[in-house]
């Protein structure tokens, strides 16, 4: 099991594998947005940009009123 | 009515102009950074950098390595310098966008640089010229310059490439810090200066006190000094430095050098008509005779003398002549400014020697160098060409010694082979534009000649974003030069009145730096770009009777020597120079209706009047870079906008206001009176009003703000970022306020403000805030924090990547879920406390899945997570930040200021039906002690009180410039008309009640709106506690540093005052018992602490105490059981029990043994026996 799944596949062997179908990625249902294009990708193969950002989770986060 | 803009404001956020910026002030406050960083590639003669390369010419070196004969000759130079934009690299094949953007490389800690370019071009003996493109390196490129992305680009563009909406540029981005080359003092260039330094007596026995001093600046502004030295005998000596050495040459033999001159024209043009005047004639005749022991009469003779002796120094190519050489040092030392003419050379050296005369015989007095009048500003863009220049220098000098190594160690060399020249390439160290990042990320100046700089460090610094005023400041900054902060005289930081209009006078801070740190006054520009109309001038002159050189035989100030950037154009009489100067005036001003002007309007013309041993009179005109100016209205063609220059200023009648103006008296009045103040010091409301230290604290406070640092902080990742959550628009305002945009980046907020001793805990600059007005976000702010983490820091280069982000499949807390995501970095928006888990990675050699905690000891909120890829872009993922968010609400003891130089420290959180209130139902946000008042006399406070209750009260905006009030038209009368026409009392005061009790105030109460700073230093991150914790090993006592849970030392003047309390407890508790405090045992026999020890216990009994060194030890068996005792070795003893129990600190038991190691033994003698 390759541990680096969340990774950007921006490695050209990581890409060409994704490309040929070959799931070798695990998909944590993590999204991420491209920091320049503003796409919403798991894995940032739109423009090649090098910075991604984390999006804000969906869960409901609670804190206590103080 | 002025209204505050909100809807313009909401728009403009909304829709950004996509043509040209609205506040263009701003834009022009930092022209000297952009401007001058674009004149390195823009410009007449093709800009500096290519100024530059040809200054340094071309270099040879030969293949032979006998001494006999020379060779082959290869002479190589750089043809051109070319720089890139900044690109992602060809090898990245993924990346749309090829253009590398500023916030990438802010977010990605990156450097901003563009690829660096160097055409080499190399001929071998008189062989056709080859050349070979040559990469040096990424140079760093200053933003919104020629060579940047930004450029031009408009708010709208600069929003889309996450950009402030108002980036202006001038920094550069080194590894994501944004740092910025500042500005320093420099003497002005082109213009001999009379100095007399004590100093330079110590260069030789009969050298005196006194010097003409030029720093003579080359067409690619690098800059060389020369000296003329007065020696006591009336002799004149020529010095320079050249690669950090220091030269002299007596000045005749430089005369000489430079052109064909015999003894009689040199005293001709000396001395001009005076020849009456013994005191010259005497002195010159010295030197002319004194000269003749050179026995070098001839210019030809001079030279070759020269050259011989400059032959090492010059770094000359073996095959030149020693007359080559002599003309070589002519064009590289003496009076560069004058490229190839030598005959100007000659004349201003002439016209130096005067002086200097002058100077040593009273007949004028010393130029000051601390005055503005002589000086100019070392611009940033100029300095980095200068030193790419030098590293371009040094760059050809390694290839030739590289060169001359393969030669003398008998390689093969051969320099028609290009494989050969390729293999010397591959020798040298290439890239420029890493020393070039060097240089900006450290200040430090690496460099063989020095070039001419004072200093070898603190050249850059970091463009602090704390809040927007402290940015913009640091463009605006001005240093002296860290040499001057060492000197202890004074008088270098004396505020003079020759910079007025160009550096504030209020604007520098107090303590070490004040004085020598200054701030351009806001309207002062600098000179960028370089102006070539200089030839209209020239031909002006001459129509208006200034006599060519050949014809003059005058000299002296008796007759009025007229310069062009230091060049003698000829001489005329003092009156006829006071009407050229005026009609050169006139005529500049007016020549700027035509469209294509034949003259700046930056022409200074220094018209210096003859006076009884002033300042050696003439008329010097300059048209240069680096000079400051600043705009005036020109009375004489109805206030057309003049240009002046500091060297002119202080001969110039300029009315400050227009009443002030007197017929034939005034030729120029000023815009504004505000024009002398820096941008920060016009943001000071009604500061004519105020005691003036009282503006350099505000001009100091105003930069600790937590205000808004800028409104693109999702694009950036700066370390540490304050942010006021509250900002608001003050109601107070000046109009340069809104010129200058400070709208958008609010910095602080209004409070209703009562000036009352209420609560008792007001005393001495503390202040009561209202706990409710905190409660709806009264000066809330936060804290952004950005944490790198880097995997691959550990890793040395080219090991295989075990690490990676996320989750392994071993057992892990489950708990670490609760912070953190499947992908093993932290849900945004989740609430980090001390110790929670980061970010997790999995280690594959280990097997484990490890986190990073998160350290700080206060709650933090995770805003965002950026992954950041390698800068070829074809790497995993290894690095990450985390920018995380503070929240930082007003707490006791954080500080808060208005803009008066009035800080305090908030004490009180006061409750707000306890609070005061006004008949009309208001309540104070803030209270402060009528005693902050009568000492500091802050009136402006007082007014800009009154201003701004009245703002509120009709809902408008106010002004608050300076210099707006006079004693006919008081503010507070127009403020109190205003106050009277809302219903209030005239004067801003009111009856008010009592909180607690309800009962009317026996006083009214003077209250009103002001507009109050929070300041950045917050007691969360100051505060110091301590009860027990770490302590030092080798002393058991406490350590020093908050960051370490230490605690503050009770040191000794703190020991003397328990002592002069009486207060022995406290003192034995602080020194001893909650320090060091260690229970002992010490042998009563012999004293000694160091050799008792525990016996091993026998069964049935407690261990007990023994002295070593008094028991015997037992060989035998022995008598009585009962007194022996045994050590942890095993070993009998018997005896040495007579022992007791001290209190001590511990460090006395460490003394007593590193006295041990040093063979000296302590004994205490333990009372009672």
């Amino acid at each position: 099991m390759n541990r680096d799944s969340f990774v950007p596949p921006t490695s050209m062997s990581g890409l060409s594998a994704a490309a040929a179908g070959s799931n070798v990625h695990k998909s944590y249902g993590v999204r991420y947005l491209c920091a320049n294009c503003a796409s919403n990708v798991s894995l940032s193969k739109e423009c090649g940009h090098r910075v991604l950002y984390k999006e804000r989770s969906r869960r409901i986060i609670q804190f206590e009123a103080r | 009515m002025k209204s505050f803009g909100t809807l313009e404001r909401e728009k403009g956020y909304a829709s950004p102009p996509d043509d040209k910026s609205k506040y263009q002030l701003l834009h022009e406050a930092i022209e000297p950074h952009v401007g001058s960083f674009n004149a390195l590639f823009e410009g007449p003669g093709g800009g500096l950098l290519d100024l530059g390369i040809k200054d340094i010419g071309k270099k040879a070196v030969f293949d032979s390595h006998t001494g006999e004969e020379l060779g082959n000759k290869l002479t190589f130079w750089i043809e051109s310098v070319s720089v890139a934009k900044p690109a992602v690299p060809p090898r990245d094949k993924l990346s749309v966008e090829r253009r590398t953007f500023p916030a990438e490389c802010r977010e990605r800690h990156c450097s901003y640089r563009g690829r660096l370019t160097l055409r080499f071009a190399y001929q071998v003996n008189d062989g056709p010229i080859s050349y070979e493109d040559r990469d040096a390196g990424q140079l760093p490129i200053m933003l919104r310059s020629s060579r940047c992305h930004l450029k031009n680009m408009s708010p709208k563009q600069l929003v889309a490439v996450r950009e402030e909406s108002e980036e202006m540029g001038g920094y550069f981005i080194v590894n994501g810090i944004e740092k910025l080359i500042r500005m320093l003092i420099v003497q002005r260039r082109n213009h001999p200066m009379a100095i007399v330094r004590s100093s330079f007596q110590n260069r030789g026995l009969s050298y005196s006190k006194y010097g003409i001093q030029i720093r003579s600046v080359r067409p690619d502004q690098s800059s060389q000094t020369n000296v003329l030295h007065y020696l006591n005998d009336g002799q004149v000596t020529f010095r320079f430095s050249w690669r950090k050495n220091e030269y002299l040459v007596p000045v005749v033999m430089v005369l000489k050098a430079l052109g064909e001159i015999n003894d009689r024209q040199i005293f001709d043009g000396i001395v001009g008509a005076e020849t009456t005047n013994s005191f010259l004639t005497d002195r010159l005749e010295l030197m002319l005779r004194s000269y003749k022991a050179y026995n070098t009469k001839t210019n030809y003779e001079a030279l070759t003398h020269l050259g011989d002796k400059f032959r090492v120094a010059m770094q000359a190519p073996e095959d030149m002549s020693d007359y080559d050489v002599g003309r070589l040092f002519l064009d590289r030392i003496v009076l560069v400014h004058l490229p190839g003419d030598n005959f100007a050379k000659q004349r201003l050296i002439l016209f130096m020697i005067r002086k200097l005369y002058a100077l040593v015989a009273g007949e004028c007095a010393q130029d000051n160098p601390d005055a503005a009048q002589h000086q100019e500003i070392l611009l940033p863009g100029l300095l980095y060409g200068m030193i790419l220049k030098e590293k371009i220098d040094e760059y050809l000098n390694s290839f030739r010694e590289t060169v001359r190594q393969a030669v003398s160690r008998r390689q093969a060399v051969n320099f028609d082979d290009p494989q050969f020249i390729n293999r010397i390439f591959l020798r040298l160290t290439e890239d420029i534009g890493k020393k070039m990042q060097y240089f900006l990320s450290t200040g430090n100046l690496v460099s063989p000649s020095g070039l001419d700089l004072q200093q070898v460090s603190g050249y850059t610094v970091v463009a602090e974003k704390i809040n927007f005023h402290r940015f913009l400041a640091h463009f605006r900054m001005v240093h002296r030069g860290s040499f001057f902060a060492e000197l202890k005289t004074t008088t270098v930081r004396k505020l003079l009145p020759e910079s007025w209009g160009f550096l504030c006078p209020v604007h520098t801070p107090d303590g070490s730096p004040c004085g020598l740190l200054n701030h351009l006054a806001h309207k002062c520009k600098v000179v960028t770009a370089e102006e070539e109309k200089t030839d209209e001038v020239v031909v002006r002159l001459r129509e208006l009777g200034v006599s060519a050189l050949s014809e003059a035989n005058a000299a002296g100030p008796t007759v009025a020597c007229v310069q062009l950037n230091g060049r003698v154009l000829g001489y005329t009489t003092h009156k006829q120079a006071k009407i050229i100067a005026n009609t050169l005036r006139y005529w500049k001003v007016k020549m700027q209706d035509s469209k294509t002007p034949k003259v700046p309007l930056s022409l200074e013309i220094g018209y210096v009047p003859p006076s009884h041993g002033g300042q050696y009179p003439g008329l010097y005109l300059f048209t240069g870079l680096a000079r400051m100016i600043r705009p005036v209205k020109y009375l004489p063609l109805n206030g057309k906008e003049d240009l002046v220059g500091p060297f002119e200023q202080v001969y110039m009648n300029i009315a400050v206001t227009p009443d002030e103006i007197e017929d034939n008296v005034h030729t120029h009045v000023e815009y504004s009176p505000t024009n002398i103040f820096s941008i920060l010091a016009n943001m000071t409301p009604f500061s004519d009003f105020n005691q003036s230290p009282r503006n350099m604290y505000q001009c100091q406070m105003g930069k600790q703000t937590m205000g808004t640092p800028g409104t693109a902080l999702a694009c950036r990742s700066d370390n540490k970022i304050y942010q006021l959550q509250t900002g608001q628009s003050p109601i107070v305002k000046a109009k340069l306020y809104d010129e200058y945009g400070l709208d958008e980046f609010p910095n602080g907020t209004n409070a209703v403000v009562a000036v009352i001793s209420y609560t008792g805990y007001d005393m001495d600059d503390a202040m009561i805030l209202n706990k409710s007005a905190v409660e709806r976000g009264f000066g809330h702010g936060s804290i952004y924090k950005v944490e790198k983490i880097d995997l691959s820091s550990k890793r040395t280069r080219g090991d295989p990547i075990t690490q990676r982000f996320g989750f392994g499949d071993d057992t892990w807390p489950t708990e670490w879920r609760e912070k953190l995501d499947d992908d093993g970095l932290p849900i945004i928006g989740t609430l980090l406390q001390s110790g929670d888990p980061m970010v997790a990675y999995y280690d594959e050699i280990l097997g484990k899945t490890k986190v990073k905690p998160y350290k700080s000891s206060e709650p933090a909120y995770v805003q965002e997570v950026k992954l950041l890829c390698d800068d070829a872009g074809d790497g995993e993922l290894q690095s990450l930040t985390v920018k995380l968010r503070v929240n930082r609400s007003p707490n006791i003891g954080d500080k808060f200021s208005s803009r008066h130089g009035q800080k305090g420290v908030c004490s009180q959180k006061w409750p707000a039906i306890d609070m005061p209130f006004s008949e009309s139902g208001i309540q104070p946000d803030v209270i402060i002690n009528p005693h902050a008042f009568p000492s500091r006399m802050t009136i402006g406070m007082f007014v800009e009180s009154l201003a701004g209750k009245a703002g509120a009260l009709h809902g408008m905006s106010q002004d608050c410039t300076p210099f707006q009030f006079s004693e006919q038209q008081t503010a507070a009368d127009y403020f109190g008309e205003q106050l009277l026409a809302a219903g209030y009392n005239y004067h801003g005061n009111e009856p008010m009640y009592s909180g607690v009790t309800g009962e009317e105030l026996r006083v009214d109460i003077y209250i009103g709106v002001v507009f109050y700073q929070r300041l950045r230093h917050m007691v969360n991150d100051k505060f110091q506690v301590r009860s027990t914790g770490a302590v030092n090993s080798t002393t058991m006592q406490p350590v020093k540093g908050r960051k370490r849970g230490g605690g503050i030392r009770v040191g000794e003047m703190e020991r003397d005052a328990f002592i002069g309390h009486g207060a022995a407890f406290l003192l034995q508790d602080r020194l001893l018992n909650c320090s060091d405090y260690t229970q002992a045992y010490v042998c009563r026999d012999c004293g000694s602490i160091l050799s008792t020890q525990k016996s091993v216990p026998r069964i049935g009994t407690k261990a007990q105490m023994h002295c070593r060194r008094c028991a015997t030890r037992l060989t035998g068996r022995p008598d009585d059981l009962n007194d022996a005792w045994e050590d942890g070795q095993g070993v009998k003893f018997t005896g040495g029990g007579n022992i007791t129990k001290v209190a001590m600190p511990f460090v006395l038991r460490y003394l007593d043994s590193e006295l041990a190691a040093m063979g000296v033994r302590m004994r205490f003698d333990v009372q009672p026996k």
